[in-house]
């Protein structure tokens, strides 16, 4: 039938299909449910115990996080008598809207972008830095001195940490001479991170604060503020919340992968055949990796002091993209890309 | 900023005074945060901190959730009766928290340990020390986030936990050493159990290096932190591992003569820094030396009763001949009514966390007439006041994880 | 700034602690109630009690530390036989110890659990009845502790 075509159509075109299906809306979820399960048993293998294990005995725990999930559905979220309850509300829903948006750029194949722009590179990082200030807002509206003492965390960690990513992209876009993503994978004959390596290393780093993973979990201290804008929080306003900083890192992983792994590359051109989105496989495999490494290092260290973070953020990583963009331009004049 | 570089360093009591005068009502530049008993990282206790913008311009201590009463509940109490309440107060070091207690008590009634009494109470001693560094150490770990340092200090914990519960009967409570001597005798094949203990907790404190004492972030988070300069921590009355950490070399094990530490070579390591990365390197040290401590002790262990000869006789032949083949003491009848004779006895032992300071005094009855207890944490407790002052706010659970504090101690 | 010279290495050899631990997990997780550890012999666990050994002194109730251990007296004896009541007891061992006939015995179980408060009092006819482990009675396997160089503690089937 003719309607029915549509609509298959409709929903298996790359505008509607790479936003909220892959790598979109429904897989970041899944992506979701199973990193933060990954992290905890990661980090329970290096402390010499189990992790979440009871949930699915069998296939070792892996929905834990659903049983979470459902639980947060469930539970009566507080509004405190103290905050502006509009706001409250609102923040982490903006917050999770904002945190969706950048897969609207993000390329999961060649010619399978959403939106093909030449300046997508530019439209994902200046989406994922709007983020911050819906946890601002969070934070501000909750009436709570915790709540308040993290959103300015938030605050200083975002300025510091998007200099860096800015300046990381920027290199790295000079070293293939394109923003487009797609246009970056295609003339990835060398990998990004061989091409660049200083701008990779500044990326990871800068991606490891924007996502507020250890050493830099400075926003959510919980042993000083609680859990900073979050504390007054509860059941899936709660839940929204938590997810937001791994959407944020499953978001900057695709990035990444694209800029510095080579993407989708190799092409498996028999899927690419059956249905472009499937040849995006590898792309989504190179980004979970990278995000399991990420979550690895909560097993290997504590949390850094803000200052230092701030420090260390515009001391050392700035200085060090700069260079990074030294070395793109160097590598532009020599002949190579 | 003025106020920060008059504040930076070590606070003289006239900064903190002056700080306070500082807060008016309606300041608008100090911010007050209530870390209060409801907090991950609070203990059981609260704190009042007062910030300017990042920097802390004072903290009081709100001690007193976790009193229990002690000193009053053992005057209402036989003498025996209070080693098991006493080692409630710090029960992850029980056997060095009562000790002090019994060697007041022993002193009262003129009872003196045999020699291998002597050296099985050196070797619980030591073994509760390690446990309880372990848990300083984790604890200081968590206070940073590092969740590994916590897992792995608490893990490691469970080796000791077993060995006590083998010599013992009980993991954590083990109420060990009564007035003549100990309870229990050396299980059999306790020794190569603990040479094995010893061997991993070795090869442990390597890979604790690896990932907390040397990684760069736990470094930049110590160092310099909570400096406390040596005439400091001689004027206010420090004890412990952060008075060993400033570069004073005092232990209540060489200053007072109880179990058997005059017969084993020891070392006591000192820093001279003082700062939080010095404290958390001596914790690590002096479990090296104490597991140094547990092999002599293992090694050298004399043969004999466990129990004092004028306590044994009061026993009938079969029951003396059962305690000294099992292994398990029966304790005379007259330990249910034991009389104190009248006077007044000082004790001090080396915990954990420092030195305890018993002091008994007896009307003559089986009650105490008052048992005064003063305990290392209490002491301790002052240096929040005066080492925080100037830091910045994160630096507050750093400095308090370096500083192994343990309320409910502290409290009694 | 610390000198990155310094740190980076050291950042390295922390990352690779970190992943060899991951690839050779040394867990140490006892899976109860399905596995039980065995306790070790002297443990001081729950009490039992033997009537026909006992002389009705009374001396485990007043060595007692938490009054938990007190004589019930019934209808024609002297001084009554021992009872006592768990929501006090601290498993200290002093009535065991002081009893002078061996009339009490520790035995080693420990992980009975109560549903009601009135339970938890045991009068001289319960606390002579043997005390059994719940998980043991569910078929729990039996793990013992052996202390191992490399491992610290393992845990090995009995």
């Amino acid at each position: 039938m003719g309607l029915l075509e549509w609509l298959i159509s409709l929903v298996l075109s790359p505008q509607v299909f790479a936003p909220l299906i892959f790598p979109g809306l429904i897989t970041a979820l899944v992506v979701l449910l199973t990193v933060i399960w990954a992290e905890r048993k990661i980090a329970a293998r290096v402390q010499m115990r189990v992790g979440p294990l009871y949930v699915t005995r069998r296939f070792g725990g892996v929905l834990q996080m659903l049983a979470d999930g459902t639980r947060y559905m469930f539970q009566e979220f507080i509004i405190p008598e103290t905050s502006d309850k509009l706001y409250f509300v609102f923040a982490p829903v903006l917050a999770l809207t904002l945190a969706i948006l950048p897969f609207a750029f993000i390329p999961a194949a060649p010619g399978f972008s959403p939106v093909k722009s030449p300046l997508s590179l530019l439209g994902v990082l200046a989406v994922t830095s709007s983020v911050p200030l819906a946890v601002l807002l969070m934070g501000w509206s909750s009436g709570n001195k915790f709540a308040i003492q993290g959103a300015v965390r938030e605050a200083f960690m975002t300025v510091a940490y998007e200099a860096v990513v800015f300046v990381s992209a920027l290199a790295i876009g000079l070293a293939y001479g394109t923003l487009d993503l797609e246009e970056v994978v295609l003339r990835q004959h060398l990998p990004g991170i061989l091409l660049n390596p200083i701008s990779a290393f500044t990326f990871f780093i800068g991606m490891v604060m924007s996502a507020g993973r250890l050493p830099f979990d400075i926003v959510e201290g919980e042993q000083e503020i609680v859990v900073g804008p979050y504390v007054e929080y509860s059941g899936i306003i709660f839940g929204i919340g938590m997810g937001l900083a791994y959407l944020k890192l499953y978001a900057f992983s695709l990035v990444f992968s694209l800029l510095y792994l080579a993407g989708w590359e190799p092409l498996l051109t028999p899927l690419y055949n059956l249905y472009p989105a499937l040849a995006g496989i590898p792309l989504f495999a190179k980004a979970y990796l990278v995000m399991l490494f990420v979550v690895f290092l909560r097993s290997v260290y504590g949390r850094y002091r803000l200052d230092q973070a701030l420090r260390a953020g515009w001391r050392i990583y700035f200085p060090l993209a700069l260079l990074s963009v030294l070395l793109s331009v160097l590598v532009r004049v020599v002949g190579y890309a | 900023m003025s106020s920060m570089s008059s504040l930076s360093g070590v606070a003289v009591p006239g900064d903190v005074v002056r700080a306070r005068l500082l807060v008016r009502e309606g300041d608008e530049e100090v911010y007050e945060l209530f870390i209060g008993p409801q907090h991950p990282s609070s203990g059981h206790m609260r704190f009042i901190v007062r910030l300017e913008g990042d920097v802390i311009v004072s903290v009081d201590p709100d001690i007193g959730y976790v009193h229990r009463t002690m000193e009053k509940l053992a005057e209402g109490r036989e003498a025996i009766k209070a080693i098991a309440l006493l080692e409630r107060m710090t029960i992850i070091d029980s056997h060095n928290v009562t000790i002090g207690l019994v060697r007041a008590l022993e002193k009262l009634l003129d009872a003196e340990p045999p020699p291998r009494a002597r050296y099985l109470r050196t070797l619980l001693s030591e073994i509760n020390r390690i446990a309880s560094h372990l848990y300083g150490i984790g604890i200081a770990g968590i206070m940073l986030n590092h969740s590994t340092m916590f897992m792995w200090a608490f893990g490691d914990r469970e080796v000791w936990l077993q060995l006590a519960e083998e010599l013992t009967g009980a993991r954590l409570t083990h109420t060990y050493s009564v007035p003549g001597g100990v309870r229990r005798d050396l299980p059999q094949g306790f020794a190569d159990r603990a040479e094995k203990a010893i061997r991993y907790m070795t090869r442990r404190l390597e890979d604790y290096k690896r990932i907390f004492l040397e990684n760069p972030q736990v470094v930049a988070r110590y160092e310099g932190v909570g400096v406390l300069k040596k005439h400091e921590a001689s004027r206010l009355g420090i004890v412990g591992p952060n008075l060993r950490a400033s570069g004073i070399r005092y232990d209540a094990r060489l200053a007072e003569d109880y179990a058997a530490y005059s017969e084993v070579e020891f070392e006591i390591p000192t820093f001279e820094e003082g700062d939080s990365y010095a404290r958390m390197k001596q914790r690590v040290e002096e479990i090296k030396q104490s597991m140094h401590i547990i092999r002599q002790v293992l090694q050298k262990m004399p043969s004999g009763p466990f129990f004092a000869e004028r306590y044994l006789r009061l026993l009938p032949p079969k029951l003396r001949d059962q305690v000294l083949s099992t292994g398990r003491l029966k304790f005379p009848a007259v330990f249910a009514t034991l009389k104190l004779p009248q006077g007044e006895a000082v004790a001090r032992a080396e915990m954990g966390h420092g030195e305890i300071f018993y002091h008994v005094i007896s009307d003559g009855g089986s009650k105490p007439y008052r048992l005064r207890v003063v305990t290392p944490s209490f002491r301790n407790v002052i240096l929040f006041r005066y080492l925080m002052p100037g830091h910045r706010f994160m630096d507050f659970p750093a400095i308090y994880g370096s500083l192994d504090y343990f309320p409910p101690e502290a409290d009694r | 700034m610390p000198n990155p010279l310094y740190s980076f290495p050291r950042h390295l050899r922390a990352i690779a602690t970190g992943l060899r631990y991951l690839i050779a997990p040394n867990r140490m997780t006892v899976y109860y109630p399905e596995k039980i550890i065995e306790l070790p012999p002297g443990y001081r666990g729950l009490i039992r009690y033997h009537p026909e050994l006992c002389i009705q002194c009374g001396l485990c109730a007043m060595i007692c530390p938490a009054a938990a251990m007190k004589m019930f007296v019934r209808k024609g004896e002297k001084r009554g036989r021992p009872g006592v009541n768990y929501q006090r007891c601290i498993f200290c061992g002093f009535c065991v110890d002081i009893c002078p006939q061996n009339a009490l015995e520790m035995v080693r179980v420990h992980d009975v659990a109560y549903e009601r408060w009135e339970d938890m009092v045991l009068l001289p006819e319960k606390l002579a009845q043997e005390p059994v482990s719940p998980a043991l009675a569910e078929g729990a396997k039996i793990v013992r502790p052996v202390f191992s160089e490399e491992r610290g503690l393992v845990h090995e089937p009995a």
